[in-house]
């Protein structure tokens, strides 16, 4: 199952929805560099509200793509990290310094509204 | 036997209560006869040798329920373990004492005496002793649930601005605690900036300051700032003494000059009205 | 109540996690604790499946001192740990991911035993226990 990635105006939206796995985790950071070259887009939002865990290795893709984004010249907000998430991450040692996050979809909106604009 | 028994305590009852506390008096703890008047201690005293008695009379469940109700008494009394126990045994002497001395029970008989009077204390001696321990744990364990409640909450001050102030030592079970607190409070007030009061904390050694630059981390991650506050003269020498860096971590010395700052970081400020004339 | 999973693909892993989610729910654990664990069991079985390459988690319930807890038993007769003082350093990695894996999980959870020879096999057993 692939993962659906919307553009709006310059940015594109990544709302994801169900329990990764690793295959279609890595199918989604080809998809969604492949969808930066194609529409030029300069930012992207992930929107995380629906993932109840995250492990290290799709900390590692998504930080991965958060990386490999900013080379191509987009900025990346997550959004919607739930409490659980977040201090799960934290204990098993990952920090994701460097990566720009807002409470929900429309935070990460002007969030990046804001980062383009600078 | 045991009719004998029972008779001999059902007819003496009040010389052994007397008895009971001439004795208790000189041999216990004086910790617990003095925590409480002279009054409370002869009616908790009389209760226990009540219960005792009733041992004899009532059926287990009556008993079963009547020790319960007394052990919860005397824990919140603050009677400790060692009088109960000492006060078991003074019992057991006083009647053991009290029907030789009647030639109740002499050494033909004291064999026949003395297994079924142990037959009898025994099961007691369980059910008083597992009802008082059970008594405290739970005491305990509501005290500890108590403590957690008073833990750690989340005010929010202004729409967007959050405070949380730390009371206490902060241990790691507390730590864990204070950290889902905040974070749950964060995506329910919707908070953009959260300050951390730690004017309340006596003491920041490596441990807290791992512990706070770790609930900074997942505040930023859920999607809001996090600021510590609090910090005082000692508190800022001890954390640059020990080497701890809290550099990736906003921090200020009062409450005031935070909530100033997570103002202009989320672009307000406050102004002074001026009245009109 | 307990049950096992056989990793011997990726969506082993999913189904391992899958597993101690429900375990985990039904023992009545919060969305926090109920999140260290589906991670932990994450963790364990990808190490199964990337340096093992088969083995299985299994997930129990246990009872001490009138406290409930979860285990979460991990076993292969893989190539097991080289360095095992080395493996429970954080960022050491042998395979290019983040180097989290052992000591990340060993902080997730309660308590924390693992056995490795290396030739043999690697066997890791972790509780948590229900607050």
């Amino acid at each position: 199952m692939r993962i659906p990635i919307l553009k709006l105006h310059d940015c594109l939206l990544i709302s994801i929805q169900w329990e990764l796995d690793d295959q279609t985790a890595l199918q989604f950071q080809e998809d969604l560099l492949r969808k930066i070259h194609e529409t030029s887009a300069r930012g992207v939002v992930i929107d995380l509200t629906s993932i109840d865990f995250i492990d290290s290795f799709i900390a590692k893709v998504l930080g991965d793509v958060i990386s490999m984004s900013k080379l191509m010249g987009a900025k990346v907000v997550i959004t919607g990290i739930q409490p659980a998430v977040a201090i799960t991450l934290i204990e098993l040692g990952i920090r994701l310094e460097d990566v720009l996050t807002a409470l929900d979809l429309e935070k990460g909106l002007e969030k990046l509204r804001r980062e383009l604009e600078d | 036997m045991r009719k004998l028994i029972f008779n001999y305590v059902q007819t003496h009852k009040s010389e052994i209560l007397g008895e009971w506390i001439n004795r208790m008096k000189q041999e216990a703890d004086e910790r617990a006869v003095q925590t409480m008047s002279a009054q409370m201690f002869t009616k908790t005293s009389s209760e226990f040798i009540e219960l005792l008695v009733s041992n004899f009379t009532e059926t287990e469940e009556e008993f079963q329920s009547k020790v319960t109700g007394f052990a919860e008494k005397i824990v919140r009394l603050g009677w400790p373990l060692t009088v109960i126990t000492l006060g078991l045994r003074i019992f057991d002497h006083i009647i053991t004492d009290g029907m030789q001395e009647e030639e109740l029970v002499d050494h033909h008989n004291f064999m026949e005496f003395s297994s079924e009077f142990e037959r009898w204390m025994f099961p007691l001696y369980n059910t008083i002793i597992d009802a008082y321990a059970y008594t405290w744990e739970r005491t305990v364990s509501l005290q500890k649930i108590a403590l957690q409640e008073l833990s750690a909450p989340l005010i929010p001050v202004f729409e967007k601005i959050s405070v949380m102030p730390l009371v206490g030592t902060i241990d790691t079970e507390r730590a864990k605690l204070i950290m889902e607190n905040l974070l749950d409070g964060v995506v329910k007030h919707r908070a953009e900036v959260v300050l951390i009061d730690i004017t309340g904390v006596p003491v920041v050694d490596t441990m807290v300051a791992h512990h706070i630059i770790q609930a900074a981390d997942a505040v930023r991650l859920v999607g809001a700032k996090c600021m510590i506050v609090g910090i005082r003269p000692e508190i800022a020498q001890t954390i640059v003494t020990l080497g701890i860096n809290l550099d990736q971590v906003l921090t200020t010395s009062t409450l005031k000059k935070g909530i100033e700052k997570a103002l202009e970081m989320t672009e307000r400020k406050i102004i002074e009205v001026e009245e009109e004339q | 109540m307990d049950s096992c999973v056989k990793i011997t693909n990726e969506w082993d892993i999913v189904a391992a996690r899958q597993l101690g989610r429900n375990v985990a729910k039904d023992l009545g654990f919060g969305t926090v604790d109920q999140a260290r664990i589906t991670t932990a069991i994450s963790e364990l079985a990808r190490n199964i499946y990337l340096y093992a390459g088969q083995g299985q988690v299994c997930i129990e319930k246990t009872e001490n001192a009138g406290k409930v807890g979860l285990i979460i038993l991990s076993e292969d007769q893989g190539p097991g740990i080289q360095d095992l003082r080395k493996a429970m350093e954080d960022g050491f990695s042998t395979s290019g991911g983040l180097g989290a894996g052992l000591p990340g999980v060993k902080r997730l959870v309660d308590e924390f035993a693992i056995d490795s020879t290396p030739g043999e096999g690697t066997l890791i057993k972790a509780i948590k226990w229900l607050r």
